[in-house]
Parts: structure tokens; sequence; C-alpha cells
């Protein structure tokens, strides 16, 4: 089944996600400012930076959740800011950080609102789409949690069934707002292990993450954000250097490398 | 959880809303019986003759049925409106009233009232409802961007200045019977309910209520809040506004014929949650159902309880979705 509107081969223009002069102001304040970024089509890369960088208001326009009050972002040279919403939903997904809810849906409602894209108003829930649902269920390890209410799974837990909910939608795009946040160490590989797994069929993968050696260890490409603007972005072994730690944290960083997988991993010194 | 089937509820109760109506005429002071009722209707619709003398047929159809049918629009109406605001609210204490409707009805009605022109008081309360409803946005708007919570707030406010207003009038000018007709108006009456306000109401409902109850899955994507509405690829703010302003007219037009009454709106889409589950496409048209049925009832009891008095219906919701209500307080704190 195809993923989107246009054949991948008869694309010209740039590949993945290109933002371009990208600006976002919030009640007069300049949250973002004039950025360019670049996301290999097929590639897991990490947002990061300081708080208050900006990392979460990029991403919602990087998926024109937001829209910004300037600038451009394509994917595979379609205009992500000017097609219809529901294309759009179609073709990329974000996953909010620490979603929460009143409401007592099952793990199956949550992850069925990922075909909202993909449905009229009205139809019954199709074939196809039950059969995409029990597939991403599937994927992120969840089926035996189809009945089970979202509140009262754990925090790992509930960010599988939001993976699983952006994955219904069948996106070539994914963005994910620190999705790592508030997990422990077994519930954090595991959401990285399942997003290194979506890069492997396809989808574009763009997270923003606050562990440097998480990020080290499993993405191709790192953008460096502070302060509304972009300070470095490339590959993840030349970006993350100690002198752009400590040029954007303030921190005195050393650079070890992962006795298993020869990953950088980075060490703190107090100050 | 899901306990019960939508599928099976729906029907379910659809035949529970027809049996009811029949019953709830049959019931009164002049004994009719449930077949006599049928035929009754049948002979006015042009389908053989009514067995019933003519003032008994009178009672029929002219007073019991169109009240009793009014009681089930207006219910389906406020159980409809009540189940959609706690949704784009994101609100579980929402209610078809929170923008200033009622209040704003409220004054409107009670102006008529006691300038003794009665006949203009459905018109006066759905100009006062609107009227409120303008003030509401326009307040909220004025705060910034017009955000649920700021609404709310505003609501509040103009809800609290239009009754004082409403206050004054009634202390001002109110006395003896129209004090009483005010009253009973306040507190929410159908007992003035004819065929005008079967027409009113069933039209709100046919017109208005049908298309909301198409959006559920809508509602649904709102579980998680805007954001992730809006990267479902819901255009938030429109239907947001949408809805309210749906929501607004069908209250409106429940408020303008029963005066407000409460707690219909507020607690059957509770009740509907814990029987078939938080899902919007079954939630909606099961709450309408439902509330439709309930305020069959109660108003049955409002009129007969204490025959041959009659109390304001808004008493008998007041009386039994108060205790209701505070049973699904301790259903909500063992389930978070």
């Amino acid at each position: 089944m195809s993923r989107g509107e246009r054949d991948i081969d008869d694309l010209d223009g740039p590949d993945g996600l290109v933002g371009e002069r990208i600006s976002i102001t919030a009640d007069g304040i300049l949250l973002i400012d004039n950025v360019d970024c670049t996301v290999a089509r097929g590639s897991l890369s990490a947002l990061v930076g300081p708080n208050g960088a900006g990392k979460s208001t990029l991403l919602r326009a990087l998926t024109a959740v937001q829209l910004p009050a300037s600038g451009t972002v394509h994917f595979d040279g379609d205009d992500l800011l000017g097609m219809p919403r529901r294309q759009r939903a179609r073709l990329a997904a974000f996953v909010e950080q620490d979603a929460t809810t009143d409401s007592a849906l099952t793990v199956e409602m949550v992850v069925k609102l990922g075909r909202l894209p993909h449905q009229s108003l009205w139809e019954a829930d199709s074939a196809e789409s039950a059969a995409v649902v029990t597939d991403c269920l599937e994927t992120t390890g969840l089926s035996d949690f189809r009945e089970r209410e979202f509140r009262s799974l754990s925090g790992g837990e509930k960010q599988r069934v939001m993976l699983a909910r952006a994955l219904a939608q069948q996106p070539r795009l994914l963005t994910l707002d620190e999705p790592t946040n508030h997990l422990d160490i077994a519930a954090q590989l595991s959401v990285l292990g399942l997003l290194d797994h979506l890069r492997t069929t396809g989808v574009t993968v763009l997270a923003a993450l606050h562990d440097l050696s998480l990020a080290a260890s499993y993405c191709d490409h790192i953008i460096v954000l502070s302060r509304g603007r972009v300070v470095a972005a490339g590959a993840t072994e030349e970006v993350l250097t100690e002198a752009l730690i400590a040029e954007v944290y303030g921190v005195q960083a050393s650079i070890l490398r992962n006795p298993v997988t020869g990953k950088p991993v980075i060490a703190y010194s107090p100050s | 959880m899901a306990k019960v089937s939508p599928l099976a509820l729906g029907p379910a109760l659809a035949v529970a809303l027809v049996v009811s109506i029949t019953v709830a005429v049959t019931i009164g002071p002049a004994d009719i019986r449930f077949d006599e009722v049928w035929r009754s209707i049948g002979s006015h619709l042009g389908i053989g003759v009514s067995p019933l003398t003519e003032l008994r047929d009178g009672i029929v159809w002219q007073l019991r049925l169109p009240r009793v049918l009014t009681a089930a629009a207006v219910g389906a109406g406020l159980a409809l409106s009540g189940a959609v605001m706690q949704a784009i609210t994101r609100n579980p204490l929402a209610d078809p009233y929170l923008l200033g409707l009622s209040s704003g009805a409220a004054l409107g009605a009670v102006s008529v009232l006691l300038l003794g022109a009665a006949v203009l008081l459905p018109i006066a309360a759905f100009l006062g409802a609107l009227l409120a409803l303008t003030l509401t946005l326009l307040l909220a708007g004025s705060l910034g961007a017009i955000t649920p919570s700021r609404t709310v707030l505003a609501g509040i406010a103009v809800s609290a200045l239009a009754s004082a207003i409403t206050s004054f009038v009634i202390f001002w000018s109110a006395s003896g019977d129209s004090y009483r007709e005010v009253l009973s108006w306040l507190l929410g009456s159908l007992s003035g309910a004819r065929w005008p306000a079967v027409a009113i109401t069933l039209a709100a409902i046919v017109v208005i209520g049908i298309p909301v109850m198409l959006t559920g899955r809508l509602l649904d994507s709102f579980a998680f809040g805007d954001v992730q509405a809006a990267s479902l690829g819901v255009n938030v703010s429109a239907t947001r506004w949408g809805l309210l302003a749906a929501t607004a007219l069908i209250t409106g037009a429940m408020v303008s014929v029963s005066g407000s009454i409460g707690f219909v709106g507020l607690i059957l889409p509770h009740a509907v949650r814990l029987l078939v589950g938080p899902g919007h496409r079954a939630l909606l048209p099961l709450s309408a159902l439902l509330g439709a049925v309930f305020l069959v009832w109660a108003d049955t009891l409002a009129r007969t309880l204490f025959d041959p008095r009659e109390i304001p219906v808004g008493i008998v919701t007041a009386m039994i979705g108060a205790p209701i209500f505070a049973f699904l307080l301790t259903r909500r704190k063992s389930s978070t």
C-alpha cells in the first residue's frame, strides 16, 4: 500500500524534511529566529538544546501543528504548511510530550485515533483500519494491552501507546517531543529502540531529546538549538564536541566511548 | 471500559423512549389507557377514529402529548449539548448553561413576563441567551486569544451580571401571581408546553442536533488536547467554535420553552460514559436518547407527585441529579 501521495522515484526536490527561514513568535516574543534545518529522509535525528531553547515550538511548526509566523517546511518536496490538514496528518505524525487525558479511553481506542485522517466522520471502522491498528499494537509490543485503560498504564507504556497512535497515521515523517521524558532506563531504551526500528521501515524520525548520550548512541544526525537558533547540525560525532556542550549548556563535559557499542558517551564534571 | 454494547443500548433506549412517551401520556388525573393514546394519535394523523370523548381527546392531543414530546426533545437537546460541551472544553463539569446562556434567557423571559407579554417569552428568552453568549465571547476575546478556560470564566462573569439584573427586575416589579409565574419559569417548567414548543425544540434537534451527533470522531480527537487534535488533521478552532455555536443554539431553543432545567446536561453524559465508555460516536446519540427518557419521567413526576399541585421540573431534576452527581464523584475518585 502506498504511504503517500507521490511516488518516491519521481522526486526531484530535496529529500527528507527541509525547514527554511522559520520564525515563530508568541505574545510578541521571538521563540524561533530564522531557523533552517534539514533531516535526511529515512534517518533518525535528534533535536537537542537547553530548556527553553525552542525545541517543542520548532517541532510543532515542522509538523504544522502550530503554524510559524514565517518560513517554509517541505517533506520530500511537498509543502507541509500549505497542504490540507488531513493530507498532512497522513504524511506527518507528531507525538507530544507527556500526553494526558481525563477520558477513560482504552489503549485500542487511543491507537484508533491515529486513523482519523484516513476515515470520514461517520463511516464504520474499515477492516483495513482495524488491521493497521492491530499491526501498530504489535509493533509497539502492546497487543496484550488492547483493552486496558490508557490512564492506568505506566509512563513507558503510555509513551508506547502514543507512538502506536502516531504509527496508525501511517506517516512517512514522525516527530516526537522528548519521548523519553520521565521514563526509567529500560523504557527509554525501549522507546528509542522502536524509533530505530521505524527508521529501518523508511520512516524519517526527528525526536527532541535531553540525554545527549542516548542521542549519540541512537541518532545519525543531531540538530543543536540554543535560544531559538540552530547553533550546530550534522553527523552526531562531528557535532557533539566538548566545546559545543560548554558553549550551549555552560557545562564541562568529557566525551568518552561506550566500551560495548563504541558510541560516544558524555560524562559531565561538576563545576 | 465498555460494559454494554452501544449497538444494544441504542435500540433499547429508542424503544424505552417510545414506551415512556406513551405511558407518560396515560398518566394524570383523567384516566386514559395505553391503546387509547395510540388510537387518539392515529386519528389526528388521519388513521382511524379516536375512541375518546372530545374532552379526553383534547387532554391527550392538546395538553399531554405536546408536553411529553417537548420534555423528550428538551431532555435530548440538553444531554447532547452537555456531552459536546464537556468534550470541547475538556471539562467534566461543563454543562449546556456554562456560557451564561441560562442567565441571559432568564433575564429576557422575566422581563417580558413582568411586562405582561408572556406570548413573547420564547423569543425574549432566546434573544437573552444569545445576547449573554455574545457578551461572554466578546469578554473572552478582550482577554486575549479565546481559550476554553477564559471563555468559561467570562461566562461566569456574564451569568452573575445577568442574574443580578434579573433579581433586581423581580424585586422591583414582581408581585403575587406574577412572582409565582416567574419563579416557576426560573426553576424550569414544561407546564406551558404546547405544539409550538414541540415545533421549536424538535426543529432544534433535527436541524442542529443530528448534524452535531455526527461529529463524534472529531470530539474523540480532543481527548488529549488541542495539539494532538491538530496533529491528527483536525481544524481545532473551527471545530470548537462551530460546535460551541451549535450547542448554544440548541440550548437557547430549549431554554426558551422550558426555562433552565439543571443537571440533565451535566449528569446524563456521565451516566452514558459509565455504561458504554468514552467514545463520542456512541456517547452523543445515546446521551440524547437517555436525556429524552429521563426528562419525560422527571416531568411526569413533576406534574403528578403532588397532584393536583404541580412543581417545576427543575426541582425534580435537581433532586434526582444532585445525588447521582455525588455518586459519580465517588466513582471518579476510585477510577483515578
